[in-house]
């Protein structure tokens, strides 16, 4: 009860908190998957508290975020509190708590990309994703993610699309590139929230 | 280490003081009956947390003013506690804490046993500062616990009930999570204290210098 | 230590002479190609022309090796190619694609024909082709950390030690380590990643606290917006710092050094982990180094993005496991850093300019730049400028020079209005700042910091407001949040410039962000926090009216600010029966005037992305941004209510 009025009330404060919340494995089978790929990252480690992000690392690469099962898991391992583990997850920009979609969007909003209109390619991926930054959409294709730099200044406005860095990505651009991932998929998504 | 045996004398506000040598300027002060604002010092703690910056001195020979949390005591030492650049510094500080408090002290059971209560009468400011934007997080009271409530709105960041839960070592509840402004004090996955996890020694409450964490049975005795 | 010096000059003449014969056999009296693959060629298609050379030369059967090279620095012609041939001087190629990569092939290495038409400049002076010493640059330029960037192959360390390579450590092994500290504090280094502290003076703290183990730790969190020189580095010539690193470690008696690395560059990560493999087979790294009594081992932890983390204690924190939250100092890392022991944390430039000051001599060094900033500095040009990349030039040289005669100018005949110093910890300066000499102390006097060398230029369209505004958006996003000044001061200040570039906000509220931005700069705990006001105080000391006009008038002088401009279509510039506009507009907000067939934007739907403006054709130039909003025609508004009806 007090995780979904939590939840509620985060969602309704402007958009700062869209704290996302730690998810469980949805069945048995995905959580004996979960535990073993930890455990297979955690024999990699002895068990010191400096191989904690190392581990997190391991895991996400693995699994492609960190599972409320790993986390615990880890933190035993580790023979460290729970909430210290949390407590680092939710520090640094790189580990997410849900899991990714088949595609990472990453709109850079470095200086240089922010002065060539990095903000307006933003807006550009949000409209035709339909998600906010730091989401993905429901049938898993796409997260949307921005990025402080990526180091590819000169060649502003840059979308890091599934770890290649775009350059020039402006909003018609957005377009060719969703098209490049199979116009199909643009226009069934299209037509679904026209019927709507 | 035996530094800590040697003395040290200096001028605190015009007050000579003895302390011992190693010895943090706040705690000298404190000691001697001389009120520095805080919220983040933990006397036990051996490196100060230097997070609230309210307890801002001034130091005769420097020219800004320091947080006496973090300066040792040096003998000679001559030290304002009333200076203009410093209270200015501690009022600038503790008005944008309380621009993100949820000020509510006729129903909060810290009214009249409140550090921020005190701070303000210190630095003889208003509770409520004037030209700052209330920043509310409107974040949720957790509830779960049979014996208290934690109230992350009411929360400074101070880390005083962490400092008491770590002393649990693996089986601590609270700590900080999130970064920046977001940043708070919760549990992991912030899911709720809950009495099946935490061990109910109830140091945090005891140490919270506002109404963030509270004893229900005094939030009934207050209405 | 006599019987382990001879021994290490011995071993390591053996390596280097290998690796001569080595690049002798790749490079001597034949055809080679050379692409610039870091990641900002990579951006621009390198990785496909690398395919099509391999492609071509394999096809016809050639005996010349493509080489993957790291960034030369001239990103703004990125992809960037260097052909040597027997017989020409090397030159370099730029904006190669695949299809030029086959014309080369064809043309130049089957043929003579150079292809001057692709041509940026040769390599060194000839009678031929014009060269990059003719160019205006080169009279300002001096590279020493950018030296091999661009022309070796960073996976291949013996191109390294064939170009001078590791011959410092080979020196330093001979030399008693307070001998190397000293040499490198005559040498006036100070620490490039932005306070500029002397390095000399940071290692002689470490290796007077007697504790061991020491650490050194390279600090490659390369987190400000708009600097991208470290990831070159790191990229091109990943060797040069792992030399440094093992350097300082000699130097304050360290056993284990470690690279603190952003996991958003794999590139540089991956190429950081084959040169540690490389360096390590060859024994300039591990157990007793070339023979000698030294063992020093070195290792990456990959940052997980926290901006925070470049600040020394909180990158510390991070590589003990924990969240990366400052730490009040003193104690100062050199004294009491990772996991309580002495630790120094260098810059990656820095610790590159280590081996060359080792090789040249700290006289050298101080002859480059000037007094109080021996050396060259090393900014990432970015922004509204024509050759953006990498530029090295002494300390001392002026902005203008830089800008203009390095940078050539501010392109699309634009005029300059500002250039971005150090990043959200630095400032804007003003024309009036142009002559400004480029060292640490002069910018630190002007409001800005060298920062990590990000440079950003502005020109008239960008709106000074938005630039505080962007910069503190991201510092308040990447405070850590411990400590009350920044976490909550960079929020309030936030609200206000928010406020501000929508034309909000009071006339009084200028006076409270600069009352609140000194008090941050005052009271914060880290440097992150006490610098995070410095974009807003430098456009306040410079640029307080256009503030003013966005308050007062609801405008946005350089029409930047989306809420405080308006598109418009000019009905008289309108050729009407040409559609471009309504065809690129991305939300579908163009349409016809029924009768009159000119267009006119919906400015309820329009989203104000600027796409129809770069669409309309040049020869019509019918579009134009107006602010405030409230410029545009009432009667054009109307007609889309006409049209609106039923």
């Amino acid at each position: 009860m007090f995780l979904d009025k939590s939840r509620q009330l985060r969602q309704n404060c402007s958009g700062q908190y869209t704290m996302s919340k730690v998810n469980s494995a949805a069945n048995e089978k995905e959580r004996k998957h979960i535990v073993k790929e930890t455990e297979t990252i955690l024999k990699r480690f002895t068990r010191k508290k400096q191989y904690l992000i190392p581990i997190l690392q391991g895991v996400q690469g693995k699994l492609g975020y960190l599972p409320r099962e790993s986390m615990l898991k880890i933190a035993d391992y580790l023979g460290i509190a729970a909430i210290d583990v949390y407590s680092v997850v939710t520090f640094y920009n790189q580990f997410r708590l849900n899991p990714p979609g088949k595609h990472s969007i990453r709109v850079c909003l470095g200086t240089a990309c922010h002065m060539k209109g990095g903000y307006i390619t933003l807006d550009a991926w949000k409209r035709r994703l339909k998600i906010d930054s730091g989401e993905t959409t429901p049938d898993r294709e796409f997260d949307l993610d921005i990025v402080a730099c990526v180091g590819c200044c000169t060649m502003a406005p840059v979308t890091v699309v599934d770890e290649k860095p775009e350059g020039q990505v402006e909003p018609t651009r957005v377009d060719g590139l969703l098209l490049g991932f199979g116009y199909e998929e643009g226009k069934k998504e299209k037509e679904k929230s026209e019927s709507k | 280490m035996s530094t800590r045996n040697i003395q040290v004398t200096l001028k605190i506000d015009g007050k000579e003081i003895k302390t011992r040598a190693g010895e943090k300027l706040l705690w000298a002060a404190l000691e001697n009956g001389i009120y520095i604002p805080n919220l983040c010092a933990i006397k036990d703690k051996p490196e100060p947390n230097a997070s609230c910056r309210l307890c801002w001195v001034e130091i005769e020979g420097e020219k800004k003013p320091v947080t006496s949390c973090t300066v040792e005591v040096r003998d000679g030492m001559v030290v304002n506690t009333k200076g203009k650049k410093a209270l200015d510094l501690s009022r600038a500080g503790f008005e944008l804490l309380m621009a993100s408090h949820a000020l509510d002290c006729a129903h909060c059971s810290a009214n009249g046993d409140c550090e921020l209560q005190k701070i303000a009468k210190a630095l003889k400011c208003s509770l409520k500062p004037k030209n700052l934007r209330p920043l509310r997080r409107e974040l949720p009271i957790d509830d779960s616990n049979s014996l208290f409530t934690l109230d992350p709105n009411k929360c400074v960041v101070c880390g005083r009930c962490i400092w008491e839960c770590r002393k649990h070592g693996d089986k601590a509840v609270l700590g900080f999570a999130h970064r920046g402004f977001k940043r708070v004090v919760t549990t992991f996955g912030d899911e709720p204290i809950g009495k099946d996890r935490c061990l109910n020694c109830r140091e945090c409450v005891e140490v919270c210098p506002t109404g963030a964490l509270a004893f229900k049975e005094k939030a009934k005795l207050k209405s | 230590m006599k019987a382990s010096e001879l021994p290490a000059a011995a071993v390591f003449r053996e390596i280097k002479e290998r690796a001569e014969s080595h690049v002798r056999e790749l490079k001597q009296n034949k055809t080679y190609i050379m692409v610039g693959a870091a990641t900002c060629g990579r951006a621009a298609g390198a990785l496909d022309v690398l395919k099509a050379f391999r492609e071509e030369i394999k096809k016809h059967n050639l005996d010349c090796p493509v080489i993957e090279v790291g960034c030369m620095g001239h990103c703004y012609a990125e992809p960037i190619v260097i052909i040597g041939k027997p017989g020409y001087p090397a030159i370099c190629y730029g904006y190669v694609n695949p299809v030029i990569a086959e014309r080369l092939v064809n043309e130049f290495i089957l043929g003579e024909n150079p292809c001057p038409e692709f041509v940026i400049g040769a390599l060194e002076a000839n009678d031929m082709l014009p060269s990059f010493q003719d160019f205006p640059r080169a009279e300002h330029e001096q590279k020493i950390v950018l030296k091999n960037c661009g022309h070796i192959d960073p996976a291949d360390i013996e191109q390294y030690i064939a170009a001078g390579g590791y011959a410092g450590l080979a020196k330093i092994l001979g030399m008693a380590p307070q001998n190397v500290i000293d040499e490198v504090k005559k040498s006036g280094l100070r620490g490039r990643g932005g306070a500029g502290f002397p390095t000399g003076i940071k290692w002689q703290y470490c290796r007077d606290a007697k504790r061991t183990p020491r650490y050194v730790i390279c600090n490659a969190d390369e987190g400000d917006p708009g600097a991208f020189v470290d990831r070159a580095i790191l990229e091109s010539d990943p060797h040069s710092v792992i030399e440094g690193i093992i350097i300082a470690g000699y130097g304050v008696g360290a056993r284990y050094g470690y690279i603190y690395v952003r996991a958003e560059y794999p590139l540089a990560v991956a190429r950081l982990e084959t040169a540690l493999k490389q360096a390590k087979k060859l024994n300039l790294t591990g157990s007793h180094v070339l023979g000698s009594d030294f063992s020093f081992d070195i290792q990456i932890f990959q940052g997980s993005g926290a901006f925070v983390c470049g600040e020394e204690t909180a990158l510390i924190a991070s590589i003990e496991g924990n969240a990366g939250m400052p730490r009040y100092r003193p104690p100062y890392p050199a004294v009491q850093g990772l996991f309580g022991k002495p630790t120094v944390v260098n810059n990656v430039k820095t610790l590159a300019y280590v081996p060359r000051i080792i090789n040249n001599g700290a006289e050298w060094f101080r002859g480059i730049g000037s007094r109080e900033s021996p050396g060259t500095a090393v900014f990432a040009l970015a922004g509204k400028i024509v050759n953006t990349g990498m530029v090295e030039v002494p300390m001392g040289t002026t902005l203008r020079q830089i800008i203009f005669n390095v940078g050539s100018g501010i392109p699309n005949k634009k005029s300059f209005k500002a250039v971005q110093i150090g990043g959200p910890s630095g400032g804007c300066l003003p024309e009036a700042a142009l002559d400004l000499p480029v060292d640490f102390d002069s910018l630190q006097n002007a409001g800005a910091i060298m920062g990590s060398g990000g440079m950003v230029v502005c020109d008239e369209e960008d709106c000074m407001v938005e630039i505080a505004r962007y910069f503190l958006e991201f510092t308040q996003r990447e405070s850590c949040g411990k400590c009350t000044f920044c976490r909550l001061g960079t929020k309030q200040m936030l609200e206000l410039l928010a406020d501000f570039t929508q034309g909000k906000g009071k006339i009084e509220d200028i006076d409270l962000l600069e009352k609140l931005a000194g008090e941050i700069k005052a009271g914060s705990l880290c440097q992150l926090g006490r610098t995070a006001p410095n974009p807003i105080l430098t456009t306040l000391r410079y640029f307080r009216q256009e503030y003013e006009e966005h308050i007062t008038l609801g405008r946005c002088p350089a029409l930047m600010c989306q809420d405080l401009i308006a598109y418009y279509i000019l009905p008289d510039k309108c050729e009407r029966s040409c559609d471009a506009c309504v065809g690129e507009c991305t939300v579908e907000a163009i349409y016809s005037h029924p009768k009159k067939r000119y267009k006119i934007i919906d400015q309820e739907k329009c989203v104000k992305c600027g796409t129809c403006l770069k669409a309309c054709p040049p020869q019509y130039n019918a579009i134009v941004k107006l602010s405030p909003p409230s410029e545009v025609p009432e009667d054009n508004l109307k007609e889309k209510a006409q049209k609106s009806k039923p």
